[in-house]
Order: structure tokens, then C-alpha cells, then sequence
């Protein structure tokens, strides 16, 4: 065997063979090649601009996923503010510790100290922390929800001391109410997801949620840094905050004096009241009592209800797990458990129809003097029953002895059912059903709340006097029997009545703020209608302002103030006993206007069954009345409606001290409040050893009477400040607190503009505490 | 070898090597430390804390292996002849040493350890069947066409290395060993109707090993659908399809890929061509392809004017096989072929591989030097 190199030195056969040899190799090297060198790169080249060019979005898109995170950015939620900007309803950062089942299976982790260390921290059960880490497939597992800094730093440090992997903690927020109990119906609450489920957080959801964010960061695998990162931000937007025209002190004055009344009257089923202004459609307050905590929302608040509850719950339980009784008492007490907390979570105010009884009175004679149906000349006689034709029933006034011949005004004032039946006649049905819809108490007010109601009343062919029940129908109505409207829808109608006869669309957002504070939306007074005319507006004004000061409604005389209403009492609807017969529970009512000579607020309050047991007479001029007065005292001069200090009503409300001296605090109590006086308790004592000023002093009514109890010594001596050039306000404040009284001089209802030009005793004179200084205000906007 | 001697005295002084396949290599190899370090740093940072760790052993090697293949080329690759028995001999035990204490790198034994280098004694086999088979067939030459001098002896010792990588379940290796051993028979002049028994034979056994392991069954399901199991089995190629599909037509830039950052397994390794795709995109992955396809070009035409057959067949050997590497390699980054751990050469990490696969260069510029235009 030679090698080619020589071939060229061999015999021509045998260099033949070779170069056959050679051929065969070339010609085979030369196949490899165009395979090894050129078709084996086409489907290479093929795939690859498949996949980079054919497919780079998708792959892109895909990988950029992939490695990305993607954190999400809370947005806060808005807060809810009072009409002072008083926080009602704000988030706060809480945390969540769970536990990953499968990282503690899988890396193994000692369970056992898991248990014990989270039991230990947060109060939960060892045995529910083995439940949750049962399941080993699951990532997440969750042990306990919004935990404050406090302890989500022990369970860190509990983590860390023992690094375990397993247990961890995400960011949350928790809603907080610092007015616990305070307009909880009307605020509502967020669930556990943190989503308005009622109230306002429910109907303004959308608005307080905003928009959540996130970023998206490069991340290498296993958390590794990248050199060339990018992010992308896509901002959280906070939610917006929105401001209520409810006043938390008016709604607490509101909710003081419902909660008083019903415990003065035993009222069984609650109490709900409405303060609205009657210009402007703006609800400074609105209340449903009892009432609920929205920071723990699942606990029924009404400690008799809860331990009914509880009792039941425990009955259920004893009768041992898997029997029937068991199954069967604890369905019992989950029903029960659902609907008390319906029921306390529910605004009465807007959610429910009432039985307006006689305060609808209002509706139908506005109605009747607008149409010229009724003149203020016309009489009407009241013999304690009457026969109307197409009423089979004899009808009974409420007083049986009977009211008499009585004019317009006198009718309204006794609120005679058979005057009123008359008025309702003369009305005609059908006008009569025209102006209740009119008057919007068939239709939603429009209020921003969720989950409001439209009440019930006749159809209008059931109105027209020619139909069958036409005439007893028209009676019934004439005084707000057998229908019901929603207290708001109430309200809104008779501030139309005083107003002018506008009707509103009632409100309780006042503004809507974005997260910088700036306003976004407003609220503003909404005429919808004009129902009826000024004149009849006037006119109805003073009728109602007759019904306080010679009427049914005497209780509801507030010191200082005129106030105009009309009372209501009523026999619930749709209510049966445990045999079906109806029963006779009263809702009582009163609806007020205050000052009726220049209408500013209306207030509805509304008691649900009066135990008949306290032995009251049970009505609305008895029990609601009263309580609308305390509202208005404690209000009107709190939103700056001034006394009207004109010198007759000066001496008309400016009442003398009487002697409490060693009587007990609360009977002082009683025996100044009979006078429209109002006390603070100083000591711990018994009996009352002290009062300033002492008794024989004139004061102002609605004064404040300072009572020393026990060993508490009264302050002697007061040094009188000067208040010359002091507003309203600030005199007051001042005197206050220097344990002086005043009284005011002047009139203008313009409070802003008043200062006091004139005092009655010298700045810096030393008095007795308690001593009445006279001052008088005038008015400097004319001059300045 | 009688005339070796005499050979030699005559031998006249060698010509100058072949400057464009030097060219093309020494922009490959150069291209392949660059990329190295983009690709690596993700991965050295975690592993040594040094982002440099293993661009800088690379460049290294490059060195090293660059000094190889000039001393390569200088060598009479004729004088390797002599050392492909004992090379062969080497390497069977060498892979018998691996199977018996080898050290275990993902499921198989592979690699062995030699001080701080590991060796693959399987990337040893390559080369060896390549020189075995080029001394055989030059020798036999137109013996070729009969059973014992072309089919047997190249059957026995092709098989015996074959099924040794099999037992290390170095399954990549087996095929690779089996392709340039067929390819190589058939440069030497071997006869068509064996490729087609034993290419028939091959088949029924490949089906055959397929059914009888599970790994490289769920190898073929992830490949053609790895997005049906993209946590697990299908996580590999569908993070390579991502950095290469992020290339789209010019790349994010050189270093600005993200999938090195831990995402891609083996991203300065096996899968180093799917970061090239995604820094250099469609352009750059092309104009690399395109240069090795310049390099096993002028690796065929060297072998086609080699001045003796011997030298041709080693040529279009290593030629093949740098092919069949590429190949393979670019074929599974792309998800074109099942996964198989087969390395891009000059590009994945790998010193003792970037040496030998210098060296086999050097030895085809070797072969280049005696190079004879009047073969053609």
C-alpha cells in the first residue's frame, strides 16, 4: 500500500484505481458537505426566524411575564369626614399572617413549634394551626387577619429567631370608626375584603375604593438583581375621601335624645329621627336606634339580643354534635344570628316605611288650603264621631268627648281625624292622591344612600270617592292611616310645606375630595318641584307654629325658640301576633320645624312602640314632642340659629333659679330641667351641698346651673372679663367659663355679624360666680 | 510505514496554512469568549460571587487552546496515525473509569475528574473515531467495499465506544459517536445498501431505547409541546424559546438580555445560543451561524485539496463533527430537536472541550499546510 503522495510516480492502471478512490471520496466529501454545510442549517435558520421573527411578540410578551413581578400598589381607601371634617371613617395598615403548608412539608419545618409560636402570639388555637397546614398541596393557608405593627413584629421576630420558612405576612388594611356607634347605619361598613357592604361605604364604594397600582420590576430568578432593570409604575389611585353634611354633634344630640326617650318610655322596637335642612335638601343628621359598632359589625350590639343569642347558641351546642336537635338549634340560632344583624345594621330612616298617622295631617291640609279646597275661615264641628256617607263605620275622633266647633287652625291644632276626614273630602280623592305623589311620597327621595325605600300608599282609582272604599280611603288617608311612607320621604314634604313648597332632593354627601384634598364634586340644594304655593307655604307655618303653642304638640316648646310641627300617632301596619290578629302597637312621632317664622331645620323623630306598661299616655305629643325639643335646644344653638332676642322673649324665657340644696343630683336634675335648666354635677357627693348661681338668681333659660356635691366647695367670686366687640359665640364661651351668665340684648338674625357693644357690669369687677351679665349686640355689618 | 522515514526525508518544507479557516475560527472562538462573559456573569455572581468567574477561565482556555491549535498546525498530522489505537484503547477505559467511578452530573456519569479539570471522555471518543477511522479507511481504501475491511472492524470498534456512552446514559454522545462514525465509513468509500440495513437498524433501535427510558420520553413530550409542563419538564426549552424569542430581528443589545439572570438553565453552557438570540437578535444569531457555516465550508474544501486521503478524511471529520455539534446544539435551543446536552463549540463553557475542539482546528490547518490545488 503506497500513500497518494506518490501516485504520480505509479503505473497508469493503478493510479487509475486511485484516483476512482479519490473520486468516490471527493465526490462523497463534497455530499457531506452540501448536507453538513448547507442543508442541515435550513430548518435551523427556518426555526429561528419562527421564533424570532414569526413569533416575537408572543415570546416577548411571554418573557417579559416571566420575568417580571408584578407588586401591586394599594390604593387607600378614602376617608369619610363629617360636615366639620371630623374623621368618621378612615384605613389604617394591618397585616395578615399566613402560613404556606407545603413550604412547611416540604422544607420541612417543625410544625409543632409553628403551632405553639403562633398560638402563643396571636391567640389562635395549636389546633386550628394544624388544620390549616393539613392540606401540604396548598400555598396558602391563613391564620389570622389584620394584626396591628405590634404583633406582626413578634411574629417576625419569631420568624427570624427560629427561621422558619412557612409562615408569612402580607399587607392589609383594617377600616376604623372612632365614632364606634355613632351614625353606624348611615356610615355602614367594609367587609373583610375591605368592600363597602352597607351604608355609605357601600353606596360610595366605587368613589372610596380608588384604583389599585403596581409596578412591574425586572427580577431575575431566585430574586437575582439585574443589571439593565426596568419598571413600569402604573400609580395606584388613591380613592377619594367624601365629606357628609351629617354633623357628628348634631347626630349625637339626635342620637342622645332618641336613645333618652326610649329609655324613658321603654319604647320596645327602637327609634329612628331624621334632622334635615329644610332649604337645602342637606341631612345634618340621621339615626337608628339601637344601633351597632361597624369596627365589629358581626357582634349584636344590644347586650339583651346578644345574650339571647348566646343563650341559644349554648342550648343548641349541649345537645351534643350530630343529633338532630343539635342540627336543628344551631340552624335556629344562624338564623336568628342573621337577621339581628340585619336589623341593627339597617337605616330605618331611609330603608323603611312608617305609619306617618296624624303628622301627615300637614300633607293634607297644605294640600287642601294650596287647591282652595279649605279657607283658614272654614269650621268644622267635632261631636267625637261622625257618619260619613260611604263609610259603613261610624268614625271616631281620638279625644271622644270631642272637639267642638273648631276653625282650620284649631282642627290642625287638636288634629281632629273627623275635621280632617271632612278636609280630605273636600279635597277629592284624586287631587288629594295627586299631591301626595306631588309631595314625593310615592317616589325615592334620590338621597345618596343605599337600599332606599318608597313606603306604600292607594292607588289612585282606589281614591276616587264614586269607587267602592273610595270614601273610607280618602278619610284614612286624610289622616295618615293604613299606608306608610319612609321618614325621609316625610321630612322632604314637610319642608317643602315650610319652605316655600319646594321639594328637595335630600342629600348627605356634601362634597367629594380626591386624595390631594381638592373637591371633585359637590352637592348642592336640588329643587325638584314646586308642590305648593308661598302663600300656603306662610299660611302653613303658622298653623303649625299654633299646633306647639296651642296645640297637641305644648311639649315641644323649646326656650328661645318658635317652633312649629305636628304630632303623630299611629297603629302599626302589617303587624300580627303570633295568632295573625293585627296588633295594636303605636308608632309615635312628632315632626318639628324650627324657627317656623324663618324655617332652617327639620326634625323627625319617630319612637316604634312605647310600652304601654310605663303608663303614659301613649302619643307623639306625650313622647315624641319632648324629645324633638331637647334635639332642637341642644342644635339650633349649636348650628348658630340664635335665640330671637327680641325683650319680650327675653323676659319670657329668663327663668329663676329654683333651691336644689340637699337634694340629690338627680332630683336637682329634674327640678331644673322642669324650668328649661340644664346642670353640671361637681363632686362625688350625694346630696347637693352647693349650686351657683343660688336660688332667687334670673338667668337665662336653657342656662347651665353649676351643682356641688359632697365636699366639692362652690367658687366663690368670678372677675367679669371684657367682652365688648366678642361675637355671639365668644361671649358665651367666655362667660362659661368664668362661671358667668349672660344675657344677650339685640335682635338680628345674623349672628355672624353681631358683637357686643354694650356690657352691664365693668370689665374686671370682681362678682359672685354665677352672676348674670347683661349684654347687648348689634349689628356692625351696616357700619363697617 | 515502511516509507515513513524515507518519507520524511524527502518531505519537502510544508506550505502556509490556510489563513481563512484560521480567520474564521479565531472570530468564532473571539466572538464565543464575548459572549461568554455576557452570558455567564447572572450565573457567576450567584455560584462565586465573582461575575468574572467563568468569562475569565474561558479566556483562558481560548488562550491556551488558540497556542494549541498554532502547535497543532505545525504538527505532521500524518504522525497521528500512530496514535489512534492507543488513543482508542484510552478512551474505552477511560469510559469504563467513568462508569465505574465517574462523577455523577445529572442522572449520568459523564465527567471525570482529573486535579482541578474535569475531562469528558466521551468528547474524547469523538475525536478518537474520527482519527481511528480516518487511518482505517485511507489504509483500506478500496477495500472499503468488502464487508471485513469496511463494515466489521468499524461496526466492532464504533459499537463497543457506542454502547459504553449508552450505559453512562450519555445519550447525546451516542448519537453523535454513531453519526460521525456512519459519516466517516461513508467518506471512506463504504457501501451505500449498509447505511441503509443499519440506518433501518438504528431506527427500530432508537424507538426501541426511547420506549425503555423514561427521561428521554419525557424529553420527546416536552419537546413537542413544552408548553404543556412549563414548571417542569418543558421549563428548560420554554425559557429558551423566551430569550429567543425576545431577539425578535436585531436583539435587546449585547449584556442586556434577561434571561442569563438565573431564568435559563445551562445559559452559558448548552443553551449559550439562546442569549446570543436574545442580545443579538435574528441578525446576530445569523451572521454567527452563517460564519460557522464559512468555517465547515473551508473545513470540506481543505479536505477536498488534502495532499493524501488520510489527511482528507481527517479534515472532513472534524469538520463533520463540528458540524453535527452545531447542529444539534442550535437544533435543541431552538426546540427544532429534542433536548440532549450537546455544547455549541467555541461558545459553551467548557476548557478541556475549547481545547480539544482548537486542537481538532489545528489539525485540519495542519492538514491545510500540505494542502495540493491539483487534486481538483
Amino acid at each position: 500500500m503506497r500513500d497518494e503522495k506518490n501516485r504520480g510516480e505509479k503505473p497508469q492502471q493503478e493510479n487509475t484505481i486511485v484516483q476512482k478512490a479519490n473520486r468516490l471520496v471527493l465526490t462523497r466529501t463534497m455530499l457531506v458537505m452540501l448536507v453538513c454545510g448547507f442543508l442541515a442549517f435550513i430548518p435551523l435558520f427556518c426555526q429561528l426566524f419562527s421564533i424570532m421573527i414569526v413569533h416575537h411578540d408572543e415570546f416577548e410578551r411571554k418573557a417579559i411575564s416571566n420575568q417580571t413581578r408584578s407588586t401591586s400598589l394599594s390604593a387607600d381607601r378614602g376617608i369619610i369626614y363629617d360636615y366639620n371634617m371630623n374623621i368618621l371613617a378612615s384605613s389604617s395598615s394591618v397585616e395578615n399572617v399566613f402560613i404556606d403548608p407545603n413550604d412547611i412539608a416540604t422544607k420541612k419545618q417543625d410544625l409543632a413549634l409553628i403551632a405553639s409560636g403562633l398560638s402563643r402570639i396571636l391567640g389562635v388555637k395549636e389546633e386550628f394551626v394544624y388544620q390549616q397546614a393539613a392540606d401540604t398541596t396548598k400555598r396558602y393557608k391563613m391564620i389570622k387577619r389584620k394584626i396591628g405593627p405590634e404583633l406582626a413584629q413578634q411574629v417576625r421576630a419569631f420568624i427570624n429567631e427560629n427561621k422558619i420558612e412557612g409562615i408569612y405576612l402580607e399587607g392589609d388594611t383594617l377600616r376604623y370608626y372612632p365614632y364606634s356607634t355613632l351614625a353606624a347605619q348611615i356610615i355602614g361598613f367594609v367587609n373583610m375584603d375591605n368592600q363597602g357592604t352597607e351604608g355609605l361605604e357601600s353606596y360610595y364604594d366605587e368613589t372610596l375604593t380608588g384604583t389599585a397600582g403596581k409596578v412591574i420590576t425586572t427580577k431575575g430568578n431566585y430574586g437575582s438583581e439585574m443589571l439593565n432593570t426596568y419598571e413600569k409604575y402604573y400609580d395606584a389611585t388613591d380613592g377619594n375621601s367624601i365629606v357628609l353634611t351629617i354633623d357628628s354633634t348634631v347626630q349625637y344630640y339626635l342620637e342622645k335624645s332618641i336613645e333618652n326617650a326610649i329609655e324613658k318610655y321603654d319604647v320596645l322596637g327602637g327609634g329612628f329621627g331624621i334632622v334635615m335642612d329644610v332649604n337645602t335638601g342637606a341631612i345634618k343628621g340621621m339615626a337608628t336606634l339601637g344601633s351597632y359598632d361597624p369596627n365589629r359589625y358581626q357582634e349584636i350590639y344590644d347586650t339583651d339580643k346578644a345574650e339571647a343569642l348566646e343563650k341559644m347558641y349554648l342550648e343548641a351546642i349541649s345537645a351534643g354534635e350530630g343529633t338532630e336537635a343539635y342540627n336543628r338549634g344551631l340552624a335556629a340560632y344562624n338564623k336568628a344570628m342573621a337577621a339581628a344583624r340585619l336589623w341593627q345594621w339597617r337605616n330605618r330612616a331611609a330603608s323603611d316605611g312608617y305609619e306617618p298617622g296624624s303628622t301627615f295631617k300637614l300633607i293634607t291640609l297644605a294640600s287642601a288650603i294650596n287647591e282652595g279646597a279649605v279657607t283658614l275661615n272654614d269650621s268644622f264641628y267635632c261631636g267625637g264621631a261622625a257618619d260619613f256617607t260611604g263609610r259603613e263605620q261610624v268614625l271616631h275622633c281620638w279625644k271622644h268627648a270631642g272637639h267642638g266647633m273648631q276653625s282650620t287652625k284649631e282642627a290642625l291644632g287638636n288634629s281632629c281625624n273627623i275635621a280632617f276626614a271632612n278636609i280630605g273630602l273636600k279635597l277629592g280623592g284624586e287631587t288629594f292622591y295627586d299631591y301626595v305623589d306631588a309631595f314625593g311620597l310615592m317616589e325615592k327621595t334620590g338621597v345618596d344612600l343605599p337600599g332606599e325605600a318608597v313606603g306604600y300608599f292607594y292607588s289612585r282609582n282606589y281614591m276616587n270617592p264614586k269607587a267602592d272604599g273610595g270614601v273610607s280611603n280618602i278619610i284614612s288617608a286624610s289622616f295618615g292611616q293604613s299606608f306608610k311612607v319612609t321618614p325621609l320621604q316625610m321630612v322632604r314634604a314637610v319642608s317643602a310645606i315650610v319652605n316655600g313648597g319646594y321639594l328637595l332632593e335630600p342629600y348627605i354627601v356634601s362634597e367629594v375630595l380626591d386624595a390631594n384634598g381638592e373637591t371633585i364634586m359637590k352637592n348642592d340644594r336640588t329643587v325638584l318641584r314646586q308642590v305648593i304655593s308661598e302663600e300656603t307655604s306662610a299660611t302653613m307655618r303658622d298653623l303649625m307654629e299654633y299646633v306647639v303653642t296651642g296645640g297637641t304638640a305644648s311639649r315641644a316648646k323649646t326656650a328661645g325658640y318658635r317652633i312649629g310641627g305636628k304630632t303623630g300617632t299611629s297603629e302599626k301596619l302589617d303587624e300580627f301576633d303570633e295568632y295573625g290578629n293585627p296588633v295594636d302597637d303605636l308608632m309615635v312621632s312628632f315632626i318639628g320645624v324650627a324657627p317656623i317664622n324663618d324655617p332652617k331645620y327639620v326634625v323627625l323623630v319617630v319612637l316604634d312602640t312605647p310600652n304601654p306598661a310605663t303608663g303614659l299616655y301613649i302619643s307623639g305629643g306625650i313622647m315624641a314632642a319632648p324629645t324633638v325639643r331637647d334635639i332642637f335646644a341642644d342644635v339650633l344653638p349649636y348650628l348658630g340659629v340664635e335665640p330671637d332676642y327680641s325683650d319680650e322673649d327675653i323676659s319670657a324665657i329668663n327663668v329663676v333659679v329654683p333651691n336644689v340644696m340637699g337634694r340629690t343630683a338627680s332630683e336637682a336634675e329634674n327640678m331644673l330641667r322642669e324650668r328649661s335648666l340644664t346642670c353640671r354635677v361637681v363632686g362625688e357627693g350625694e346630696k347637693v351641698t352647693g349650686q351657683v348661681p343660688s336660688s332667687g338668681a334670673e338667668v337665662p333659660g336653657n342656662s347651665e346651673i353649676v351643682l356641688y356635691c359632697g365636699d366639692a366647695a362652690p367658687q366663690e367670686k368670678a372677675t367679669v372679663p371684657d367682652f365688648m366687640r366678642m361675637t355671639v359665640r365668644e361671649a358665651k364661651d367666655t362667660a362659661a367659663s368664668r362661671g358667668l351668665y349672660l344675657q344677650s340684648k339685640g335682635t338680628d338674625r345674623n349672628p355672624g355679624y353681631l358683637q357686643v357693644t354694650y356690657q352691664s357690669i365693668e370689665p374686671g369687677t370682681e362678682v359672685a360666680a354665677g352672676t348674670t351679665v347683661t349684654v347687648e349686640f348689634t349689628d356692625n355689618s351696616a357700619t363697617d | 510505514m515502511a516509507n515513513g522515514n524515507q518519507g520524511r526525508r524527502i518531505q519537502p518544507k510544508r506550505g502556509s496554512l490556510d489563513v481563512p479557516f484560521l480567520l474564521l475560527t479565531l472570530v468564532l472562538v473571539t466572538l464565543g469568549v464575548i459572549m461568554m462573559y455576557s452570558a455567564s456573569y447572572a450565573r457567576a455572581y450567584k455560584d462565586y460571587a465573582n461575575a468574572q468567574y467563568y468569562f475569565v477561565r474561558q479566556l483562558a482556555f481560548a488562550l491556551g487552546g488558540v497556542v494549541v491549535m498554532m502547535v497543532a498546525s505545525y504538527y505532521p498530522y500524518d504522525r497521528l496515525r500512530k496514535w489512534s489505537l492507543p488513543l482508542y484503547v484510552a478512551c474505552a477505559g477511560l469510559l469504563l473509569v467513568v462508569l465505574a467511578i465517574g462523577r455523577s452530573s445529572h442522572g449520568a456519569q459523564r465527567w471525570i475528574a482529573v486535579g482541578p479539570i474535569t475531562i469528558q471522555p466521551s468528547e474524547i471518543a469523538k475525536f478518537t473515531i474520527v482519527l481511528l477511522f480516518a487511518n482505517m479507511a485511507s489504509r483500506y481504501r478500496e477495500k472499503m467495499q468488502e464487508a471485513k475491511y469496511g463494515l466489521w472492524p468499524f461496526l466492532a470498534l464504533l459499537g463497543l465506544i457506542a454502547l459504553l456512552t449508552l450505559a453512562e446514559r450519555h445519550l447525546s454522545a451516542t448519537i453523535i459517536l454513531c453519526l460521525i462514525g456512519a459519516v466517516m465509513m461513508f467518506l471512506g468509500g463504504a457501501k451505500i445498501k449498509w447505511f441503509v440495513y443499519f440506518g433501518a437498524a438504528a431506527v427500530v433501535l432508537a424507538v426501541g431505547y426511547l420506549l425503555l427510558f423514561g427521561y428521554a420520553s419525557d424529553r420527546i413530550t416536552a419537546w413537542l409541546d413544552p408548553w404543556k409542563d412549563v414548571s417542569d419538564k418543558g421549563y428548560q426549552i420554554v425559557q429558551s424559546l423566551y430569550a429567543i424569542g425576545s431577539g425578535g430581528l436585531f436583539g435587546l443589545g449585547f449584556g442586556r438580555g434577561r434571561q442569563k439572570y438565573l431564568y435559563l438553565p445551562e445559559e452559558h453552557n448548552d443553551y449559550v445560543f439562546s442569549i446570543i438570540c436574545e442580545e443579538l437578535g435574528f441578525v446576530g444569531a445569523a451572521l454567527i451561524l452563517l460564519l460557522f457555516i464559512l468555517l465547515i465550508w473551508r473545513g470540506y474544501w481543505i479536505a477536498m485539496h488534502a495532499k493524501d486521503r488520510f489527511g482528507a478524511l481527517l479534515a472532513a471529520g472534524i469538520t463533520t463533527l463540528l458540524a453535527i455539534q452545531v447542529f444539534f446544539n442550535i437544533g435543541v435551543v431552538s426546540n427544532f430537536l429534542p433536548s440532549t446536552g450537546i455544547s455549541l463549540p467555541f461558545f459553551s463553557y467548557g476548557g478541556t472541550a475549547l481545547l480539544m475542539q482548537l486542537g481538532e482546528m489545528g489539525i485540519v490547518l495542519s492538514v491545510s499546510r500540505d494542502c495540493d490545488n491539483n487534486l481538483l
